[in-house]
Formats: C-alpha cells, structure tokens, sequence
C-alpha cells in the first residue's frame, strides 16, 4: 500500500456529530435524538485505540460513519487525509473494514466460507479466479482455520470458527484499519481469549490499526495503546490506555473498571453508588450528563458542561472534579 | 449445615436428534441449601440451561429426563404430578431468565402481570398481591413503584425490566429462584446493580439462589459454592473458595487462564486457551469429556473418572 506523503493519521475525527429525528408517536412533532455529539479521535497507522462505553453511548453509530455506512450531521471524517466523502466505496474498503459482533447473523448462510471470504477480492476484481482461490486458502490459514473449511457453509461451523471467517473476510482486502465493533462480546470465554490471541497476532503480522469498540474495559486493557470512553454520545475520557483503563479519572470510567468482576474469590460484589436512573436520549441532562447518575456530583454539574480538558500529557477528561 | 432446598442426583437430560440420542446433561448432582448461592458456571452446551429447565419441569418437547433424586425442600419432584408442579413453579420455585422480555408479556401492565402468580396461588386477594408488589418494586430499586404497576413492559428499559423480573420472582417468597444468565445482556454497571440485588434478596428472604452463569467473574463475587459444568457433567463442585483459589480439573484451570484482568493481565500477552472442540454427545461418550482437549490427558482418562475429593472441594479427574 502506497504511504501517503504527509503523515496525517489514518482516521482521523473532528468533531464528529450525528443526529437522528425520532417521531415520538403517530401526530407528535419529531424530535432529535443526538447519537453522538462532537467526537474527536485519531488512530494512527498500526495502533490500536480502545473505545469503551455501554449501549446507548454512540460508539456503534460511530463505527458506521467510520465505514462510511452513514454521513455525520456534522464535522469531519478523513481515512489517510482525506474526506471520507471523497473517496470512494471501493476504496474505502481497501482501507477500512469491519468485524462484527455477532459471527452468526453476518455471514450469508446460503455461501460457502471461501466464497464469503472472496467476495471482496471479486468485486473489487482483484486477481485472476486462481490468485484469488490462492488469497482465500493464505487468508483462511492465517485466521487459523483448515483448507477443508473453504467447502463448508457457516451452519457447519462453530461460533469461533465463524468469527475467524469475519476477520478472514475483513482482511483479505489487506485493510489499513479495522473497526472492531464487539468482536467478542457474543463468544463463550475460551473462545474470546483466542480470537483476541488472533487479533494480537495479525496486528504485529499485518501492521494494522484496530479501532476495537467494547462494552468490557478488561477485553479493551489487553489491545489497545490508547483508549476513549464515551458516554451518552461524547468522550468523557482520552490517553494513553494503561492509565485510562487502570487509573481512570472520569467517575465513569471509574465506575466501567469498577464493574469489572475480576475472577477473585476473596473479593465480594464491588460496591459502586452509580444511579440507575438512565437519562432519555431524547431530553438529555443539562451540564455534564453523566450527573444525575454520578456519586460525586456537585451543584455546578448540573448548569455547566465540563469541557474535555488535557489533564496531564496526552490525557484529556471532561470532568469538573478532575485534577 | 443449613436446610436443603433443592437436591438433585444423577440428573440426565436426553434429546432425541436425527442422529442419534444426544446426552446433553450426563449425571448431574447438585445440592441448593437456603440461604446459600449455587452457581452453575461453564460454557454454551454444557447442560446449565437444561439442568435448571429440568427442575423447573420446563424441558423442551421430546427431551427426556432421568434421575436418581431431585427434591424440592424434601418433596419428591419426579413423582410430582403436571398439576403439582404448575402449583410448585411460581410457588416454591421461580426462575429468571437472560431476556425479561422472555418472562414478560409485551400487552399486560406490570401490576397485572406480577400479581398473576400470587392470584393463582391463593396467597391473597387483589388488594394484597397489588400492595405486594409495589413494595417488591420499591424493593428491587424502582422509584416511583406505585405508577410504575401501570406500565407495559416496553415503558421500562432492560435494566428495569430485569428488576421487574426478580421482583415478579419473588411475590411468593419460593424456595429456590433459579436465574439462569440473569444479567448476560445488560451492561456492566447495570450487571453489577442486579447482583447485588439478587444477593442481598437471596439473604433476606434466606432462600436458595442457582445462578447459572458463563461468566467466572460473577462466580467468584457472588457464589458460596460453585459447580463447574463441562459438557453436560459435573467436573468440578465445592466452596466457592476453594474451587477458585486451588482448582483442580485442567478444564476449570483453563477456564481461569482465559480471562482477561485489568492491572493483572499484561498487555498484550497472549491469554491462555482451551484448544479443540467440545464433543460429540451423540451416542455413547465414555471416559473423561475433556480429555481431547486436555494437556494431562492419558489412556486411563477413557475409563470411567472417579470423584476426588478434598475437605472443600470435589473433580471428576485422575490427577
């Protein structure tokens, strides 16, 4: 892949928005359900950045305007410098691709494995039939599956074994990037721990940066270089991963760490003082909107936004209580 | 020791399948006492769901069950009749499952819904069930119970649903609540709100809580004793302790190597795993399950696998 001339991060937002109108009922006025609001990120070439955050915060919807599956509202999208909405859809798959969540509903059931596997070199007309055959058996074997695989259809195959045919069809166009949307999240746990194995192991073959969005901090700690929570459609945390994800600052992303259960019998049920009060994405909280859920919130919480502000180096949180 | 409130011996579940018979539980034995949490951890087909569908007397159509004893605070629920155990289950046993949406019905508001069961089971007249759960409501974290029973349950998100789930669970103060993957499609820090919860539910109300659950970290914070499942077996049961902090069959050491810990884990090290594949428990299966996957594996492993024991804990392992 050619290197572009100036080093502009491979992904690169700035403040990314995107918003939805919602009717809330057969004759009530639409209103507008704001998915995510102002985004920042880069990843650049090789790294892997971590987005954490829980159903409802954005992080899926950003995935799709990363791939390019949807236009922001607002702001800028550029893949290796450029506007997203300058290039085109083959090009954009031969620089950024997904892999899913759910290895059961995203591959075509009626296919077999090679020819969902090959599909992207066939419509992107790379190869002749046999190069293509040969890229399939490469890819199948780096994914860790065998030549016999090639013939089956998806039914015939196991959860991990599925999986490791997304992330084969993920890259058998040699991507740049790729958007890991849960990858693992649906997998019983001996299988995650090897497909997160593999998605270690391809990144130091192929070089590729992994945009890996997760609910689990603990699946996110074992990839990502740097690391981003978001909530309710913003980043409230930012920097270096190690310290985001083991010494979070934000009250959020503490309380994400703290709901992690590691598996020490000498501990109990963390304690966490989090409301269970979910605000309504339609009327969202004024100030920040993490405070009618968080323990720590003052009076000043609820008027004013904390602005995402660089607490120590790299380190950005939008906290009013941060130091 | 405390009050035994389910005890089950030599469960088996068989499923007739075109190829053959599928045993999917093989000779499970567990023992719920009140005031105790039971949980029953391991990975997709390997029987948890189908041992507590069993006690429920919920198994699919076709699927036959077989046991040497299964008794539910000393009644004998094999030779219960489908009337009694309609009685029984609401009663003396309730089970949750991982969608509330599966325990809910989308056209009945919450009050009709929860006050259902304890009509049904004469505990009380309309006024009492009504005044019951609001108070379960208030109880289970949901503020503004009273004008919440009005409800359908697409008013409420999941987490709340949950919450109504356990509450409806519990109107009749059961015995034994069965919860299978209770908290599996919530988010984590409305996983960890349901925990604590269904823990401190279980010891007010000194019932039994079974908690069926693939995920070994909930195990550790919640459990008093832990039975580890591997393909429809037992392979490993005991204080919850000493499972944890000495186990000893390879399958639940692999388990623990494959779990990811923030501050613990480094970064980018390689987890361990489990290599191969489940078997086949179509037809006979002899021998140690796991010993096709198992780096100990040696030919006595395909001969029946005797219990060991040690003061707090039992495996199904040679070693």
């Amino acid at each position: 892949m050619a290197v572009p001339a100036v080093s502009a991060p491979l992904l690169e937002l700035r403040d990314v928005a995107r918003t939805y109108r919602v009717g809330a009922g057969l004759f009530a006025k639409k209103r507008v359900l704001t998915a995510v609001a102002g985004v920042s990120l880069q990843v650049g070439r090789g790294e892997v950045l971590g987005l954490v955050g829980e159903s409802g915060c954005g992080k899926s919807t950003l995935a799709r305007i990363i791939l390019g599956l949807e236009a922001p509202s607002a702001g800028e999208v550029f893949l290796d410098g450029r506007p997203i909405g300058s290039i085109g859809r083959l090009e954009r798959g031969r620089l950024v691709q997904p892999i899913f969540q759910d290895p059961y509903s995203s591959l075509n059931p009626r296919r077999q494995i090679a020819s969902i596997v090959g599909l992207p070199l066939d419509v992107h007309g790379i190869g002749t039939a046999g190069e293509r055959r040969d890229a399939v058996a490469e890819m199948l074997a780096l994914v860790g599956l065998a030549p016999h695989h090639a013939t089956s259809f998806p039914a015939q195959l196991s959860g991990r074994q599925r999986q490791r045919v997304a992330i084969a069809r993920a890259l058998v166009l040699r991507p740049a990037l790729v958007v890991c949307d849960e990858p693992t999240s649906a997998l019983d746990v001996s299988v995650q721990s090897q497909i997160l194995n593999l998605l270690m192991d391809l990144r130091e073959r192929l070089g590729l940066a992994y945009l890996f969005i997760s609910h689990n901090l603990a699946v996110v700690h074992m990839l990502a270089a740097r690391a981003a929570a978001m909530y309710l459609g913003r980043v409230v945390e930012q920097g270096e991963a190690q310290r985001v994800l083991t010494a979070p600052r934000h009250p959020y992303t503490a309380a994400l760490l703290a709901s992690v259960l590691t598996p020490d019998a000498s501990l109990g049920l963390p304690q966490m003082r989090l409301g269970t009060v979910f605000p309504n994405p339609l009327a969202l909280p004024t100030g920040c909107s993490f405070h009618p859920r968080c323990p720590l919130a003052l009076e000043r919480c609820s008027v004013e936004r904390p602005p995402l502000r660089q607490v120590d180096g790299d380190g950005l949180v939008a906290c009013h209580l941060a130091q | 020791m405390s009050e035994i409130a389910l005890e089950l011996r030599r469960l088996t579940v068989d499923i007739p399948t075109d190829a053959g018979m599928l045993h999917a539980v093989r000779g499970v034995s567990l023992t719920a006492r009140r005031g105790e949490t039971l949980c029953v951890v391991g990975e997709s087909g390997c029987g948890k769901s189908l041992t507590t569908l069993a006690v429920m007397g919920l198994l699919p159509e076709g699927a036959k069950r077989g046991a040497e004893r299964m008794e539910l605070a000393g009644e004998n629920l094999l030779k219960a009749s489908p009337s009694r155990l309609r009685a029984l289950r609401g009663d003396r046993m309730a089970m949750i499952f991982q969608d509330p949406m599966t325990c809910l019905n989308p056209s009945l508001t919450i009050g009709d819904q929860m006050t259902e069961t304890f009509l049904h089971h004469g505990k009380g007249r309309r006024r009492a069930a009504l005044d019951r759960a609001v108070a379960l409501l208030e109880r289970v974290g949901i503020a503004g119970a009273a004008g919440r029973i009005g409800q359908y349950p697409h008013q409420l998100s999941g987490g709340l649903r949950q919450r109504v789930v356990i509450a409806m669970a519990l109107m009749c103060e059961p015995d034994v609540l069965l919860a299978d993957e209770p908290t599996t499609a919530l988010d984590a820090t409305v996983q960890l709100g349901i925990l604590q919860l269904l823990a401190a539910l279980q010891r007010e109300m000194h019932m039994a809580l079974v908690l069926v659950t693939h995920d070994l970290g909930i195990v550790a914070r919640i459990a008093d004793r832990v039975a580890v499942m591997y393909a429809g077996e037992v392979v490993e049961e005991g204080a919850v302790r000493a499972v944890f902090d000495t186990p000893r069959h390879p399958y639940t050491r692999g388990l623990m190597q494959c779990i990811p810990q923030p501050g613990i884990t480094a970064p980018g090290t390689r987890l361990g795993t489990i290599p191969g594949l489940v078997p086949y428990l179509v037809g006979e299966v002899a021998g140690c399950a796991f010993r096709g996957r198992c780096p100990h594996a040696m030919p006595a492993c395909a001969l029946p696998v005797p219990v060991r024991e040690d003061a707090a804990h039992a495996w199904r392992c040679l070693l």
